[in-house]
């Protein structure tokens, strides 16, 4: 019974972290269709600036607020340099967005690497260790806080949605973008705005996973794996299914690793992946109407 | 302008013209370089050495690097451009196992001798190729001090070995698994993972839940890190917990793991304490040069450039079959041990090393076995997570 | 017959190749190429033609490699049957993804057939009693010679580009290109979509794979991580079907020269001309900026595929008029 509830613990803490990754590229595939290989990238880059300060003396939750920022006018930059521009030229294949995030990828991993070199950096704070238990369950305390942080910013993020104007213009704009132009939306600011936002959110992730993991260049692939089975999965746009797609994937590989061996970690997402295309095509969101 | 560029050119090739050409092939780039990176320094030291102290015969050593990228075919296309642009007329390097089993593969065929530094596949030397030899002990070796510790000291009953999904993890678990059956240790569990897993903890529970007196591990040095933290944050509890290698010694491991890393156990090929001549001295000359550590891989490649060197020296001409008879010769002591290659079982003109066991004690990495050349007593038994300060 | 003098020119080029040039370095560089454009060319019919971007090619590369080596590694057979059978694995495997993912549109495909390409690198890497695991399969190459790879590679090559040149002259082929132009319309036209689709995938997975065998062949050496690899082997792909020319005949050939010849050229540090200009002034600061440089390729080839895509979205052949047009304007400026 220990062995089944750990795991159920150990699924549910890692899944909110897998939620704050989801919920930026939810917003980013959702509004813009743009599916940003470069995701788990710009993660590692906030974790990275994360590691500055905390080499600084900064605490990586008080980073937060300057990692946010940083990767918010960041992923604007490459949405309105990078990412925009496509939009106009004229090509035979849609994918070149895709493509394009995949050298933005490489682009950040390897400028990182070639500051920080492919070194491996640690954020150990007092916290890193530090569990609590429940009976005998061990719960971390960082990623105690860190769902709990995660929580909060995914209910921010669906009321920002909801009541805001910009989220309004957001909401209109993955809709129908045509309808929102005539509508008096600037759907180029939108856009930019929505690539930062997601981007911020991601950063958001990086800086509470630094204390926990370690930093460097090339972790960002398999996040960036992460994060798109997490959209599939809760649908496109949909941050409350991101949510449930983030604790969905973390559970699922807890339960395989525990269960079943933890050699398949990456196949049962891929897996869930492959599934979900299949049966449930749109993702929970699809079930909520969310 | 031109003329003058072409001039020096000349002037350099003319120069040039008595330098002995060795090539090697490092990952220079990528997520292997910082490895690279030391093997590529201890070479340059080890060079410089050599050099100011008359090169080769009177002949200086000339040290042609290529970048493999940690990628087979580049590194496949580096040796080749060394081997019929160069002419070089011996190879020495490698990192990855990848990357040097498929240049072991160009070696054997353009018939030029190559001393594997790094690559520690076993399968490298299971060729037969009569042109590929290695320094380093393959990977199912590394283990063969723990296996002494084992019996002498903790024996334990039970064991639980875990491995990273990569060629040296494989390997070598498979390796310790035989080992474990050959000492009648039971293997609850063998089980891999991907490196650059976030969480343990599913696995580290189903395995305490065993009761396991030995955790045996094959991992890099930030999944090992992860490792510690999560079986500590899980008060988790065997009689000791050993690496395999790799991860376990380097001090990343220690910054990341922290308070976990204590009392961890871990086979090593090398420490600078090790009783060889002119091992210390290499550790503080690079520290002195280079303002860093290096570690085993540093010392692994520093050997293989003596090791040539004295090839070079002993060999009748500096043609690739005279270079690789003499290789085949080598009997000689080095900083990183006694260096001759020799076959057996499956392979050939393999190197054959002892292995050590080193433990962090207070935050620093100790040689606690085998005893000959401990320079602390080993602690065991390990006091439990909850049990200490 | 003017249409075809350029084409035939290169090829008698290529043809000769091998035997002036003795330097194994360029013949190795040029089997790569050789190898590339099979890549590129089967590449460039699922997508440059029939509009459904494969992000995976790795998959069916690696299918065909582990073909190949598998039989020389289980049945002691030659790794050359694979080139017989490894275009076939590859299909068997590209088939049912491809019936699964067709019937979503747009990205879905391209994430889908990523997601393939994990999936296979991870089972073969825990798959370690059959396909050796992470230690890969190595084994002796038959010929010491590169030449003999070298005219296998141009056999391969031009009976790609022949082929995949027939069929999209062929009615497949003008379906195709209407499925990528407007998939509804085509299907008002009665055309089976999913149909085509599918026989696009089966002949670009079959000559993936069979490439993959040719690795298999010529490296001598593969392993999980080095024929399923994103990098290595699906962009890259992306990248020569891209820079060449999307939905041209001859532009994977090119986009595969100029590829093979930018990564050697970034790997190698300008063709060692940094490490020269560092000798031969003997300037600490040349010395330092060369390593730089030449430690920087990764970003190189970063930058590389952002500033293509910004620039020539269609590639050299594709955007030819264009690259014309603005050497014909500075010409007129002059």
């Amino acid at each position: 019974m220990d062995v089944f509830l750990q795991t159920l613990v150990a699924g549910v803490l890692k899944g909110g972290l897998y939620a704050l990754i989801g919920i930026g590229m939810t917003l980013i595939m959702g509004v813009m269709g743009i599916i940003n290989l470069a995701h788990g990238q710009l993660m590692m880059v906030a974790m990275y600036i994360t590691y500055i300060l905390h080499v600084a003396g900064v605490d990586p939750y008080i980073s937060l607020f300057v990692a946010m920022p940083a990767l918010f006018l960041l992923g604007c930059v490459i949405q309105r340099y990078l990412l925009n521009p496509l939009l106009k030229v004229e090509t035979i294949l849609p994918e070149n967005q895709v493509l394009m995030t995949v050298g933005i990828g490489m682009v950040l991993t390897e400028v990182v690497r070639f500051i920080f070199k492919s070194d491996y950096k640690s954020v150990s704070t007092d916290y890193s260790n530090a569990t609590f238990f429940l009976g005998n369950i061990s719960f971390s305390v960082a990623l105690t806080i860190s769902f709990l942080i995660a929580i909060a910013f995914t209910v921010a993020m669906f009321f920002f949605l909801i009541k805001t104007d910009i989220g309004r213009s957001i909401r209109a704009t993955a809709q129908d973008k045509d309808a929102a132009v005539l509508m008096g939306v600037n759907t180029g600011r939108i856009t930019i705005v929505t690539f930062g936002l997601g981007s911020a959110l991601v950063a958001a992730a990086g800086s509470l996973l630094a204390p926990v993991f370690y930093v460097f260049p090339d972790i960002g692939g398999p996040f960036t794996a992460r994060a798109f089975i997490i959209t599939i999965l809760g649908g496109l746009g949909s941050t409350v299914g991101a949510i449930f797609g983030g604790v969905t994937l973390g559970l699922a590989e807890s339960f395989g690793a525990t269960y079943i061996s933890m050699d398949y970690e990456n196949i049962i997402g891929m897996t869930i992946f492959v599934l979900v295309l299949l049966f449930l095509p749109g993702g929970f969101k699809r079930l909520t109407k969310v | 302008m031109v003329f003058a560029l072409v001039l020096s050119m000349l002037l350099i090739n003319a120069a040039e013209a008595a330098n002995i050409k060795v090539g090697i092939v490092l990952p220079l780039t990528g997520e292997q370089a910082k490895f690279g990176e030391i093997e590529k320094r201890s070479f340059q030291m080890a060079a410089e050495e050599i050099n100011a102290k008359g090169g080769v015969n009177g002949n200086k050593l000339e040290l042609l690097f290529e970048d493999d990228t940690g990628k087979p075919d580049v590194g496949r296309s580096a040796v080749e451009k060394l081997i019929s642009r160069e002419k070089v007329p011996v190879l020495t390097g490698a990192y990855s196992s990848s990357v040097t089993a498929a240049i072991t593969a160009v070696a054997q065929q353009f018939k030029v001798p190559f001393l594997v530094t790094t690559g520690s596949a076993d399968e490298v030397t299971e060729k037969k190729y009569d042109y590929v030899f290695r320094i380093n002990p393959p990977a199912s070796e590394y283990p063969s001090a723990v296996i002494s510790f084992l019996q002498d000291v903790v024996k334990p009953r039970t064991a639980v070995i875990l491995f990273e999904n990569s060629l040296f993890g494989q390997s070598s678990s498979k390796s310790f698994e035989a080992d474990c059956n050959k000492m009648g240790i039971k293997v609850l569990t063998k089980e891999g993972y991907n490196k650059g897993a976030v969480d343990f903890k599913p696995l580290l529970t189903k395995v305490k839940a065993q009761n396991p007196d030995l955790v045996y591990m094959v991992s890099y040095v930030m999944d090992a890190a992860l490792l510690m933290r999560q079986a500590k944050e899980l008060n988790f509890n065997p009689k000791v917990y050993i690496g395999g290698g790799a991860g376990f010694t380097l001090p990343e491991f220690q910054k990341n793991a922290g308070p976990a890393a204590e009392y961890v156990y871990s086979a090593t090929l090398w420490v600078e304490s090790v009783p060889y001549p002119g091992a210390m001295d290499y550790f503080k000359r690079y520290r002195a040069k280079y303002k860093e550590d290096t570690e085993y891989h540093g010392a692994e490649a520093y050997a293989s450039l003596y090791v040539v060197a004295d090839a070079l020296k002993r060999a009748k001409s500096i043609t690739p079959k005279d270079v690789r008879d003499a290789l085949a010769a080598t009997n000689m002591m080095t900083a990183f041990g006694p260096v001759k290659f020799v076959s057996y079982g499956k392979k050939t003109q393999q190197n054959k090393l002892p292995t050590f066991m080193v433990q962090w004690q207070k935050g620093s990495l100790e040689t606690v076995w085998p005893k000959e050349v401990a320079k602390k007593k080993y602690v065991f038994p390990v006091p439990e997570w909850s049990k200490r300060k | 017959m003017k249409k075809n003098l350029v084409p035939l020119i290169v090829l008698a080029v290529l043809a000769v190749f091998p035997l002036v040039v003795e330097d194994n370095y360029y013949r190795h560089l040029m089997i790569m190429f050789l190898m590339w454009v099979v890549i590129g060319s089967a590449w460039n019919l699922i997508a440059g033609y029939t509009g459904q971007v494969s992000f995976g090619d790795a998959a069916f590369f690696g299918s065909g490699a582990y073909a190949a080596g598998l039989l020389s590694h289980h049945l002691q057979l030659s790794a050359w049957w694979g080139l017989a059978i490894g275009g076939f694995v590859a299909v068997a495997v590209g088939m049912p993804f491809g019936w699964i993912c067709f019937r979503m549109r747009g990205a879905y495909f391209a994430l889908a057939t990523l997601a393939l390409n994990e999936v296979l690198r991870h089972s073969a890497a825990i798959a370690e009693g059959f396909t050796g695991g992470m230690v890969g399969i190595l084994i002796m190459p038959t010929f010491v010679s590169k030449i003999p790879y070298y005219y296998v590679a141009l056999a391969l090559a031009v009976a790609s580009m022949l082929s995949i040149q027939w069929i999209v002259h062929s009615k497949p082929g003008y379906y195709f290109v209407s499925i990528r132009e407007d998939q509804d319309a085509a299907e008002s036209l009665g055309i089976d979509t999913h149909f085509y689709k599918m026989l696009s995938l089966a002949v670009a997975a079959f000559w993936t794979g069979v490439a993959g065998s040719l690795y298999m062949n010529y490296m001598g050496f593969i392993d999980p991580d080095v024929v399923f690899s994103l990098h290595d082997i699906s962009i890259m792909a992306i990248l020569v079907g891209i820079v060449g020319g999307v939905g041209t005949v001859y532009g994977p050939a090119v986009g595969a020269f100029i590829m093979v010849t930018v990564q050697e050229f970034f790997r190698s540090g300008f063709f060692g001309l940094f490490d020269f200009l560092g000798r031969a002034t003997g300037s600490a600061a040349v010395e330092s900026m060369a390593k730089t440089i030449t430690g920087a390729h990764v970003l190189g080839f970063g930058i590389l595929v952002v500033v293509v895509i910004l620039v020539l979205p269609n590639g050299i052949v594709g955007d030819w008029p264009k690259i014309r047009n603005v050497f014909a304007r500075n010409k007129i400026a002059a």
